[in-house]
């Protein structure tokens, strides 16, 4: 997992073009070293509590090291399949979700960044303030509307409910880049007579790439990690995504840590997997307005 | 002209598709959430059991019992209790509700009671129902307004002081069996270097009231103490100001780090032998290293005031019915099943737990010795109350939980934070 | 994946079948195009816009309507005025959330800008390391935030690294009880909360900086400017529109911080730490207060709308 995303990729060579800059100063690493350590100490710590049993917990409190190892957390967590399932169900939920969010909020961005729609800056700060609710309050309402329509305790009412309230900020956020896409790219393309779609298509979808790539890593993120909503829309175990699972796992009267950590951990792993992929895309990707 | 014809019909067109797709896709859904919903539903199709029993030991008793049962098809769900609070409503409103779900006795019971949303189950309490045989306590206990039964009570715990046989060893000191000895043991391990009191009223301030509900049940009695709950009395009431005044006299016994830990964490430092007693649910047996729960013993809170009669609490655990539900009868001879003797016994054997069953028919026998003797403290109580919220509401908990965590940090102001109680308690009362 | 959704291509070059047909125009015609939005567009715009009026706004208003009653969730909610904003008023809890929040603006949005800026400037070169550097900065954003709770809990044990580093270096006298303490609770709980937003930030701000313009900076430098006025005169105004939605995401995250504080403090101690959203829930489900926490839900969102309009606001005037 050796990210130098960056420098090793032949596509970039253009651009990092010219003279290089004088070597960096060892200040960076001197920093950076510890700063890194320090940020990613939980996710050790998280691996540390995985690998002990609930006795040693139990004596010694949940800040010790391990003496031992254990896979008493991690054969627990994954006993009966639950976590797998649940994991299948959160992949399902944020693949959708995200798909169907940045999809939607493309088309109103660029309707809105490109067309002179009558009052598209009260209609984006209204979609905008959508994302502002919070969501605590709205759990009664949303959970009653699933009901009435019947998709209460479905996936697809989960995927809606994310994708309705990602939409307002992802269209905020994309509206901003279209609307620095430069002119002269889509005058050219309107007298070679393309049609509106045409240019969202070719011309308009490929220039965002990179905000869509870091909106899309960052909506992954929203939606895979969030609870509230599996909670409110939710109530058959077997539906739960990987969040409530946890959750469910460490609620009660006495929590077992280590199963918890253990499935925290493997949780973790779909997120991280998604960012990295998307962390090349939008480094190494085309750059917007640029060549203004 | 000619030209914008066909643009218009292009438009036309193409509005139309968008509007067949997105029927299509909402016809998809609700179809989809139907079938769904029939899956887990009524209909002749079993029924559904919503629990919020998130201790590993319990919810393996439980699915022990539900995958047993063998006249109907159950599926279970373990939910969050968090989640579980805020979807009860919910639950109990919608359309196809789940069939039983787990609560526990009380005002909240009867509030949805008066609203029609629990299932009469009176007919387990007659003739040959499980419940039939109940005490009366736990039958008052399970009625609405209008005396019919909405609830099923299938397990109680209780509280009291736990302490380890070994460690009272060790530091040479036997359980108090007065007030004055309570003190004289605390004054003791104090001395020895050793904490005498656990507790966590960090991110469980509820565990503050244990000791509240004590005091006052020894001082002003369990009469006083449940009208002061049902806002019939102040809480700047002298009654209440002795209280706090006892609870001060242990702030000192306390484990300094309480404030930081939870219920759970509040343990390690007996685990350790570093702190003596804990005052505590049966429940906290579950926390301890397996080879430390035999090791386990307990005391009642010694008596204080001898003219007011002996309290314990004990609060119950059970099931009620969504009358939405549409499977009445499977649900009722679920929960029959449930609070059998049979079921209960099994549940008690395999839960590890300090529970009690809510059944006289259950041999309890075989039950370990630190159960033995909860159900023996109980029979022998003059009377039983179940916790602060149970006895009170959850919103008059919240009130607790800010004055008594303050009182502990600051008793010096403690005129103050009566007042602040008052104030904040009365607004849960209307 | 979204990037290249395959299924749509033909679909939308078959809607157009008269595009190719068109003469090469002229000026004057491009921009009366450019007037009349074709339909598609407004088909782009109605169902993201339908989407969210139906998921969010109808229940956001069916929520507000209940700010006005008293409701328990149970029995039928009674019509009270203004009752709960009065009450409000005169609760001296809320006035702790309101006034923490607004610390909890300022301190975990400006922390996790300025270090996720500083950051993501530190690390847009490329070089030997960075990439790890910046994977371990983001990694925080992938555990979920039950864990992180618990994680920090850990750190600010009375007997945990946080004390005993203190202890360490000889600052005994600092050790304290992180999160029991009512004076402090509340900034351990910021610091664990900016721990995991620098992330996310970091990233929005690599973004950005991708798209800044290379040469402009080398130009000054050639022109001598040192990296420090390079990077105010320079490299800051190209990323003016990264500034807003960084902006946005802070203020909508502020106001939305719940989860951590949950799992850190619930509030406590005795409502010390609690803010906006965490007292709302704590009424609406804890205390099934659902009318008050209703009334609670409409300030947060009155001062989200009043932080981002007034900045957008400004900002729309300066550009002008």
């Amino acid at each position: 997992m050796t990210t130098t995303t960056t420098s090793s990729r032949p596509a970039r060579a253009p651009q990092v073009r010219r003279r290089r800059r004088p070597a960096r100063s060892p200040w960076l690493h001197v920093a950076m070293v510890p700063l890194s350590l320090l940020w990613i100490s939980p996710i050790v710590f998280v691996g540390f509590v995985s690998i002990r049993s609930f006795d040693d917990i139990a004596a010694r409190g949940i800040g010790a090291l391990p003496t031992s190892i254990s896979f008493e957390g991690f054969i627990t967590a994954f006993e009966g399949g639950g976590l797998w399932r649940a994991l299948g169900n959160s992949i399902a939920v944020t693949a959708g979700g995200v798909f169907l969010s940045l999809a939607l909020s493309a088309v109103a961005a660029y309707a809105l960044s490109r067309f002179e729609i009558p009052l598209r800056k009260t209609i984006l700060l209204t979609m905008l303030a959508g994302n502002l609710l919070p969501p605590q309050i709205l759990l009664v309402p949303v959970s009653a509307i699933t009901d009435s329509l019947g998709i209460y305790d479905t996936l697809f009412a989960l995927t809606i409910v994310q994708v309705g309230f990602g939409i307002g900020f992802y269209t905020f956020v994309l509206y901003g880049f279209m609307r620095n896409l430069p002119d002269e790219v889509f005058e050219a393309a309107r007298i070679d007579g393309a049609g509106a779609g045409k240019i969202f298509w070719a011309i308009v979808l490929p220039l965002s790439r990179p905000s869509m790539a870091a909106l899309g890593a960052l909506s992954t993120t929203w939606i895979f990690n969030d609870l509230i909503w599996a909670m409110t829309v939710l109530r058959t175990e077997d539906k739960f995504p990987i969040t409530a699972q946890l959750l469910n796992m460490m609620g009660g009267f006495g929590s077992s840590w280590n199963v918890i950590a253990a499935g925290a951990l493997v949780a973790a792993i779909p997120t991280a997997v998604v960012f990295f992929i998307f962390q090349k895309q939008f480094v190494s990707g085309l750059l917007v307005g640029t060549d203004k | 002209m000619n030209h914008s014809q066909t643009t218009v019909s292009r438009r036309n067109l193409l509005l139309g598709t968008g509007a067949l797709g997105l029927s299509g896709i909402l016809a998809g859904c609700v179809g989809g959430g139907s079938g769904g919903g029939s899956q887990n539903g009524g209909g002749g199709g079993g029924i559904t059991f919503q629990n919020s029993i998130q201790d590993t030991s319990p919810r393996a008793a439980l699915e022990h019992l539900v995958s047993e049962y063998d006249d109907g098809d159950v599926t279970m769900n373990s939910v969050a209790t968090e989640q579980f609070r805020a979807q009860l409503t919910n639950y109990l409103r919608s359309n196809n509700p789940p069939d039983v779900l787990t609560w526990y006795a009380g005002s909240v019971a009867r509030n949805y009671a008066r609203e029609g949303l629990l299932l009469d189950v009176s007919s387990l309490w007659e003739g040959d129902g499980a419940c039939a045989n109940f005490s009366d306590a736990l039958r008052s206990l399970s009625s609405d307004d209008d005396g019919n039964q909405i609830f099923v009570p299938t397990q109680y715990y209780w509280w009291s002081v736990f302490y380890k046989k070994s460690a009272f060893e060790e530091w040479g000191v036997e359980p108090p069996s007065t007030w004055d000895e309570f003190h004289a043991l605390c004054e003791d391990l104090s001395g020895q270097g050793v904490i005498p009191l656990a507790n966590g009223i960090g991110p469980t301030p509820w565990m503050a009231s244990g000791w509240f509900d004590y005091l006052n049940l020894r001082i002003n009695g369990p009469e006083y103490h449940r009208e002061l709950l049902a806002g019939e009395h102040s809480f700047t009431d002298q009654e209440v100001v002795d209280v706090m005044e006892e609870y001060g006299r242990l702030i000192p016994y306390f484990d300094p780090n309480m404030t930081s830990y939870d219920n759970q964490e509040a343990v390690t430092p007996m685990a350790n032998n570093e702190a003596a007693m804990y005052l505590v649910g049966a429940f906290v047996t579950e926390y301890f290293p397996e080879d430390q729960r035999d090791d386990l013993d307990f005391f009642s809170v010694p008596v204080i005031n001898d003219s007011v009669p002996t309290a314990e609490e004990a609060p119950t655990d059970g099931y009620f019915a969504a009358a939405r539900g549409n499977n009445h009868e499977e649900t009722l001879a679920f929960l029959d099943y449930m609070a059998s003797a049979e079921s209960q016994e099994t549940f008690i054997e395999m839960s590890d737990s300090g529970y009690l069953p809510t059944s006289p028919d259950v041999d309890t026998s075989d039950f370990s010795p630190l159960v033995q003797k909860g159900i023996q403290l109980l029979e022998e109580t003059e009377e039983i109350t179940q916790f602060f919220n149970r006895d009170g509401s959850d919103a008059l908990q919240a009130t607790a939980d800010d004055a008594l965590t303050r009182f502990l940090a600051e008793p010096e102001s403690l005129t103050q934070i009566l007042e602040d109680w008052q104030r904040a308690a009365e607004g849960t009362f209307d | 994946m979204a990037v290249e959704a395959p299924s749509r291509t033909e679909e939308t070059r078959t809607a157009s079948p008269q595009a190719p047909q068109r003469a090469p125009g002229f000026g004057a015609r491009v921009l009366s195009r450019l007037r009349r939005v074709p339909m598609l567009i407004w088909l782009f715009l109605l169902v993201p816009v339908v989407f969210e009026v139906f998921w969010v706004f109808w229940p956001a208003l069916n929520s507000f309507s209940l700010s006005v009653t008293r409701w328990d969730g149970i029995t039928p909610a009674e019509p009270v005025g203004l009752q709960n904003f009065v009450d409000l008023w005169d609760d001296p809890i809320f006035r702790t959330a309101l006034e923490n929040n607004i610390i909890w603006i300022i301190g975990f949005g400006g922390l996790s800008v300025v270090i996720g800026l500083a950051l993501a400037v530190a690390l847009n070169k490329p070089g030997p390391m960075v990439g790890l550097y910046r994977s371990a900065i983001f990694l925080p954003m992938v555990v979920s935030l039950a864990v992180t709770g618990l994680f920090w809990r850990v750190m600010y044990a009375p007997d945990g690294p946080m004390n005993a580093s203190l202890g360490l270096v000889g600052l005994e006298s600092l050790q304290r009880q992180w999160l029991a303490d009512p004076d402090l609770a509340l900034y351990a709980v910021l610091i664990a909360a900016v721990w995991r937003q620098v992330g996310y930030i970091m990233v929005l701000y690599l973004a950005g900086l991708k798209s800044c313009d290379e040469s402009l900076e080398e130009a000054a430098a050639v022109d001598g400017a040192n990296a420090w006025t390079r990077f105010w005169r320079i490299v800051m105004p190209q990323l003016k529109g990264v500034h807003t939605v960084v902006f946005a995401v802070t203020v909508i995250d502020s106001l939305r911080t719940f989860d951590i504080v949950w799992a850190m403090t619930r509030g406590g101690p005795y409502n010390e730490t609690q803010l906006l959203s965490t007292y709302m829930f704590q009424q609406a489900f804890t205390t099934g207060n659902l009318g008050y926490a209703s009334a609670i839900s409409v300030v947060i969102f009155a001062l989200a709308i009043g932080f981002i309009i007034t900045y957008l606001v400004r900002q729309s005037r300066n550009e002008d």
